[in-house]
């Protein structure tokens, strides 16, 4: 090893707190940013194991419409046009003790050809020939689980479990058990398509049928030929991916904030580089004047900060892979609540989640130490280097990086402007905007400094005047700290506005929309028909009105209908945000005409007076678009239709869920008990006041919110020791200064409490500081990032409490980083710091 | 074609029986396994001889656990290129009770097919397999009009037409499969009534009175159809040959397969005999087997009147060595001929391992030289069933 690095390698061995704070840095913002890495590619890929293991070898999937297919359809392509690479599925949702089962009902001898997850030939493989294939095709209600799900629910051969489906229970016996690998099966109840039908309530239908064609466009061609109208074949690679894509606005937000971690990492590194390299100015200059060229300076400074980067990233991977796995759970309760059923039980640790996390950080710590480098570089070689002379150089910059950070807002703002729906280029707006408002924040808090400096001398007399102007004087250091702590803090005034806002605008929506009185559903299934009849008739009933939600799917996507039967003068609760200019409800009532909702609307690029092409029983079908209504509801953007119109085209007769409007001085709880008794014995209801609803809905958008919490705390943890470690670094630099001030008579509570003041105050302009960032964040989450990423717009609501709050915090994070300096300051032996140089 | 239940009960308890004694039962079929059913009691059993009734008893008889519809035929085309085909329908209940449920897909019967055409100039032979449940219309089978089918393989009873050889009496159907490969397409006119083989129908294959079947034949067709192998299709006539079997037992244990013979000969005579072999490799005494004249009339022929010697034998790539070539003599008929399979290969690798194949019969029946085509079968050679593919 050259001398050089072996002084270096001593020097930040001397300095262990040092080196530990920059290594803390980088390794919370790679930890971060593996773990929300490994969250996402874990969760979608559970998703997609599980799809391929339910797909098997099948290149194809045959669908109807709402009531999926009649079954006679399978037969008619199996016996009359001889298709034999063809297999039905009855598939569904339904519940067990241990919680949501998927419900798969395959044919035993259809599946030969499609070799999906449970290869039934090796299921009953021990000693004892039980009739499995007998069982499964002849009894009830057999059925078989995966290795892990016996394994996790105690379940042995021969048990029963009970199983809700559609409101009704039925008893489920376990036959067998079969293999399946990385947990692709774990919540599938596998059973016979009879006993699928009958436990979702689906005689004569199938889900779909799985077909096995290859690629030859032209066996494509030729079955989509036989196939009647009602029917679309869809490529079943296409279905898994329009099915993820729905989560990917999600995950891709979910990453932009990881990398906030790492930004706010990055300004700790810079930190700690720059310090060690002032603090080394010495022996930089006498290894310059021993003949290091300005290169090796240069190299030197480079190669340690990147050294870092790698322990820091290494550490960073391992604390991320854990963390991840706390992650995952988040994440994935986030994509069961809004987009689709994902089962995942441990990460999956992916090089390529490492080799990110790697990369990021020690690319992070290699740019971080660019600028101290070139300082390095730019040290003549003489024996010392003034630090007044750093500062100063640091004083002229001041300017100038606040004039490149004005730049950078332009470029934020012209890709805000230029990038109509991309969002990529919002969230990278998002991240020049921080950046070129952190270049301009020195200037700022120079700016505060001076203002604050007669407060300060009001404060605490001379001591105060000093610790509030010694926050300007050595800027190259505080700077960055208060940099740190001013986008952290910013992220949290912007997302605690984003969430507050949207909150607010879903809570109004609800209130709005939520008309009836009290919502009855069956759970996984819609309601038998005698049971609605049997409670519109209850008294104290006034009005009824019904929903269905149907879903279309087609190549590259799919869209809920939702058909509603409204009662008399709801029409209200439906916020009609652009029209044609005619009546939207007479339209929607008498005529074709349907309203998309406003994420449906931007998704799609279409507006009142486009028209909607749909796949109705008799074949596709156009309808046009009245209005665009207010929505919020994620998991699929839809299209409201009356009742009436959705009987007119598609042959289904079912209903989800219907609304019961009360009588004045009815009692919602008492309807509530009626309705589930009255319907005892034939479905389990799941009956609610729409309140119940409200506060259940918000539940859900506060659980969504909870990774954005973590992952904004981690962030504010960084700043956090961003503050410590600069102030410690400053108490350290200037100890003989803090000696002297001893020395002229200044007790160790006077030392310690100027620091502390200083701490304060440096919290005080990164709170200011951050504000107009934090309120800029918002509005481009909200007006930007969530309009791009889900489609809808929100109220801003800037609430006084955040702000207010957020510069408080900013303060008292800051003394809290700054009471460990205080005391080490002011209990330093004052003789022995003056003694040292 | 009796114990045919070996292949059967690989939908039932009898295969569960080989698979299980077998030496290597981690090679045996794992569905063969899954497919088997308990011994259940509920069925009806072959024990006495019935009257049998036709064309009702062509058709299902559901009380009883087994059942098949089996054909076999020898085709050529106008250039003589000489072809065999076998198409066999394997009906297994699973239970007695037909399930009562909302869904159409519910049923107890399983039906399983088996289909194979043999290439003689090319020296090919092509298998498929079938399997489905008896619901839904996906598979089944049908008296009034008869018919059986699994998917768009089926045996039907066609309307009323023209059919100039056959007597406006006897069955006239037609046949129909098609695999990626093979499709067949035959209209089969019954040249000969049925012929009930054993006691009057009643086949016994064993000393214990339930193991038992009925068994009739109708052991000549005349057959005219299409026959394509991949892009090639060829006009072809020839005979095929019906067994029907059903019965609820199987082999007894020490059974360990049999050698079955069904040939066609130039002057008329149609002979059918199944050779029962014993696992100490005699022959049992409950062999049996039918002479039935060009007239259709059937005599039975006990062990004691037919000499069968293998002159040679086969190795089966997939394990098992099969004879492959027979003198066979009745003396009491001075029937002497020489039976020799059209190619060596014609091994069925389904659900249970088998070998079915079209042969070739020259010798003398006493004065005259006769010729004749047959089919044969052997069980029981390879050790174990194959594994389901």
């Amino acid at each position: 090893m050259p001398v050089i690095y072996r002084a270096s390698l001593s020097y930040l061995l001397r300095h262990p707190w040092q080196l530990t704070l920059a290594v803390v840095g980088i390794c919370i913002g790679v930890a971060v940013i593996v773990a929300v890495d490994l969250a996402n590619s874990s969760a979608r890929k559970a998703f997609l194991l599980s799809m391929d293991a339910i797909t098997g070898v099948a290149t194809h999937q045959v669908i109807g419409g709402p009531a999926g297919l009649d079954e006679t359809l399978y037969r008619e392509l199996r016996v009359a046009r001889g298709l034999t690479n063809i297999a039905p599925v009855v598939e569904g949702y339904g519940d067990a003790p241990s919680g949501p089962v998927r419900i798969f009902g395959v044919d035993v001898f259809a599946e030969r050809a499609m070799e999906r997850f449970a290869d039934l030939d090796s299921v009953a493989t021990d000693d004892d020939p039980t009739s499995l294939i007998g069982d499964l095709l002849t009894e009830p209600g057999a059925a078989l689980v995966s290795e892990a799900t016996a394994a996790a629910l105690g379940l042995r051969r021969g048990d029963m479990i009970e199983l809700v489906t559609a409101g009704r229970v039925h008893a489920a016996r376990i036959i067998g058990i079969f293999e399946s690998t990385g947990g692709a099966a774990d919540d599938v109840l596998l059973t016979d398509v009879a006993t699928a039908q009958v436990w979702l309530n689906q005689p004569g239908r199938l889900t779909r049928i799985d077909a096995r064609l290859g690629d030859h466009p032209d066996a494509v061609a030729r079955f989509q030929e036989i196939l009647p109208a009602g029917t679309r074949l869809l490529s079943a690679a296409g279905r898994t991916r329009a099915t993820t894509e729905m989560s990917t606005a999600f995950m891709t937000n979910l990453t932009a904030m990881s990398l906030l971690a790492l930004l706010v990492g990055l300004f700790l590194i810079y930190n700690s580089v720059s310090f060690s390299v002032l603090q080394r100015r010495g022996l930089i200059g006498v290894l310059r004047a021993l003949g290091i060229t300005r290169r090796q300076a240069f190299t030197l400074v480079v190669v340690e900060s990147a050294g870092i980067g790698l322990i820091a990233s290494v550490i960073g991977v391992l604390v991320g892979i854990g963390l991840g796995e706390r992650l995952l759970v988040l994440v994935s309760q986030s994509i069961n609540d809004l987009y689709f059923r994902v089962n995942v039980t441990a990460v999956d640790v992916s090089g390529l989640s490492i080799t990110k996390g790697m990369l990021a950080g020690i690319a992070a710590s290699t740019l971080a130490a660019a600028v101290p480098a070139f300082e390095a570089a730019a040290y003549p070689p003489r024996l010392a280097l003034l630090r007044s002379t750093v500062e100063h150089r640091a004083r002229h910059l001041v300017p100038l990086i606040a004039g490149l950070g004005v730049l950078t807002l332009l470029v934020a703002a012209a890709t805000l402007w230029s990038s109509a729906r991309s969002l990529v280029a919002g969230l990278a707006a998002v991240f020049l905007v921080i950046f070129g408002f952190a270049m301009c924040i020195p200037l700022a808090v120079r700016g505060l400094a001076i203002l604050f400096e007669r407060p300060g001398r009001h404060l605490a007399g001379l001591p105060g005047a000093m610790a509030i102007s010694g926050i300007a004087t050595s800027l190259s250091r505080t700077g960055v700290a208060i940099v740190a702590l001013a986008v952290a803090v910013s992220a949290t005034i912007g997302v605690s506005v984003m969430v507050d806002s949207f909150r607010g605008s879903v809570s109004a929506w609800l209130e709005r929309s939520l008309q009836a009185d009290v919502y009855v559903g069956a759970q996984g299934g819609p309601l038998d028909p005698e049971v609605i009849a049997d409670l519109a008739a209850l008294p104290g009933v006034a009005h009824v009105s019904s929903s269905r939600r149907a879903r279309f799917e087609y190549t590259g996507g799919q869209t809920d209908v939702l058909a509603i039967d409204m009662a008399p003068g709801s029409y209200a609760g439906t916020e009609i945000i652009d029209s044609l200019d005619v009546d939207v409800w007479r339209a929607f009532d008498a005529g074709d005409a349907v309203l998309v909702s406003e994420p449906y609307a931007y998704q799609h690029e279409v507006a009142p007076g486009d028209t909607i092409t749909l796949p109705t029983t008799s074949g596709d079908r156009i309808f046009p678009i009245v209005a665009i209504y207010q929505s919020y509801d994620v998991s699929a953007s839809a299209i409201l239709m009356s009742r009436d119109t959705y009987d007119r085209y598609w042959d289904d007769t079912a209903i989800d869920s219907i609304g019961l409007y009360l009588d004045e001085g009815a009692n919602a709880d008492a309807i509530i008990a009626m309705a589930t008794a009255i319907a005892a014995n034939r479905q389990a209801l799941r009956a609610r006041s729409n309140s119940d609803i409200r506060v259940l809905s918000l539940e859900i958008f506060d659980r969504t919110f909870i990774i954005t919490d973590v992952l904004y705390w981690l962030a504010t943890g960084v700043a956090l020791i961003g503050i410590l470690s600069a102030m410690l670094a400053l108490q350290l630099e200037r100890a003989r200064d803090l000696a002297v001030l001893r020395a002229l008579g200044m007790t160790p509570a006077e030392l310690g409490g100027m620091i502390t003041l200083q701490t304060g105050a440096i919290g005080l302009f990164s709170g200011l500081a951050a504000l107009p960032l934090g309120v800029a964040m918002a509005y481009i989450l909200i007006d930007v990032i969530n309009r791009r990423a889900f489609g809808w717009q929100i109220d801003m609501d800037v609430g006084a409490g955040v702000l207010v709050s957020a510069v408080l915090f900013a303060v008292l994070a800051a003394v809290v980083a700054g009471l460990y300096p205080a005391w080490r300051a002011a209990n330093s032996r004052p003789a022995l710091a003056m003694r040292e140089e | 074609m009796p114990g045919f239940a070996h292949i059967v009960a690989a939908a039932s308890i009898a295969l569960i029986a080989t698979a299980s004694t077998a030496a290597d039962q981690n090679e045996g079929s794992r569905l063969a396994k899954l497919l088997a059913g308990d011994p259940a009691a509920g069925f009806a059993r072959a024990l006495e001889p019935r009257a049998f009734d036709f064309p009702h008893d062509h058709g299902p008889h559901p009380e009883y656990r087994n059942e098949w519809w089996y054909f076999t035929g020898n085709l050529e085309d106008a250039s003589g290129r000489r072809f065999g085909y076998e198409l066999t329908f394997f009906r297994v209940a699973l239970g007695t009770e037909p399930p009562r449920s909302d869904s159409a897909w519910r049923s107890n019967q399983v039906y399983m097919a088996h289909f194979a055409v043999t290439d003689a100039s090319s020296e090919r032979f092509y298998v498929a397999e079938r399997f489905s449940r008896a619901a839904l219309g996906l598979a089944g089978a049908a008296r009034d009009p008869f018919a059986v089918w699994i998917d768009n393989w089926s045996i039907r009873e066609r309307p009323p037409g023209s059919f100039a050889e056959s007597s406006p009496e006897r069955e006239r159907w037609t046949l129909s499969a098609a695999d990626d490969r093979i499709a067949l397409k035959l209209d089969l006119a019954a040249l000969k009534p049925p012929a009930l083989n054993g006691s009057d129908g009643l086949s016994r294959k064993s000393a214990d009175p339930g193991n038992a079947s009925y068994y009739y034949s109708i052991s000549r067709w005349q057959s005219s159809g299409m026959l394509s192998i991949g892009a090639e299709t060829y006009a072809v006539t020839g005979h095929s040959w019906l067994d029907r079997e059903w019965s609820t037992s199987a082999l007894a244990d020490e059974q360990v397969g049999w050698d079955w013979f069904a040939l066609q000969l130039s002057d008329g005579t149609d002979i059918m005999f199944y050779n029962l072999r014993n696992t100490d490799g005699s022959q049992d005494a409950h062999s049996a087997g039918t002479w039935i004249g060009p007239d259709g009339t059937a005599t039975s022929i006990r062990p004691g009147e037919i000499d069968i010697a293998a002159t040679g034998t086969w190795e089966s790539p997939s394990g098992g060595r099969y004879p492959s070539g027979w003198e066979l003599r009745v003396p009491g008929r001075e029937l002497a001929v020489t039976v020799a399979p059209v190619i060596d290969n014609q091994e069925l690798r389904t659900l249970v391992r088998y070998w079915e194949g079209a042969v070739d019969v020259r010798g003398r029946l006493g004065d005259i030289a006769v010729t004749g085509r047959g089919y044969v079968e052997l069980t029981g050679y390879a050790d174990t069933p194959s594994s389901a593919e």
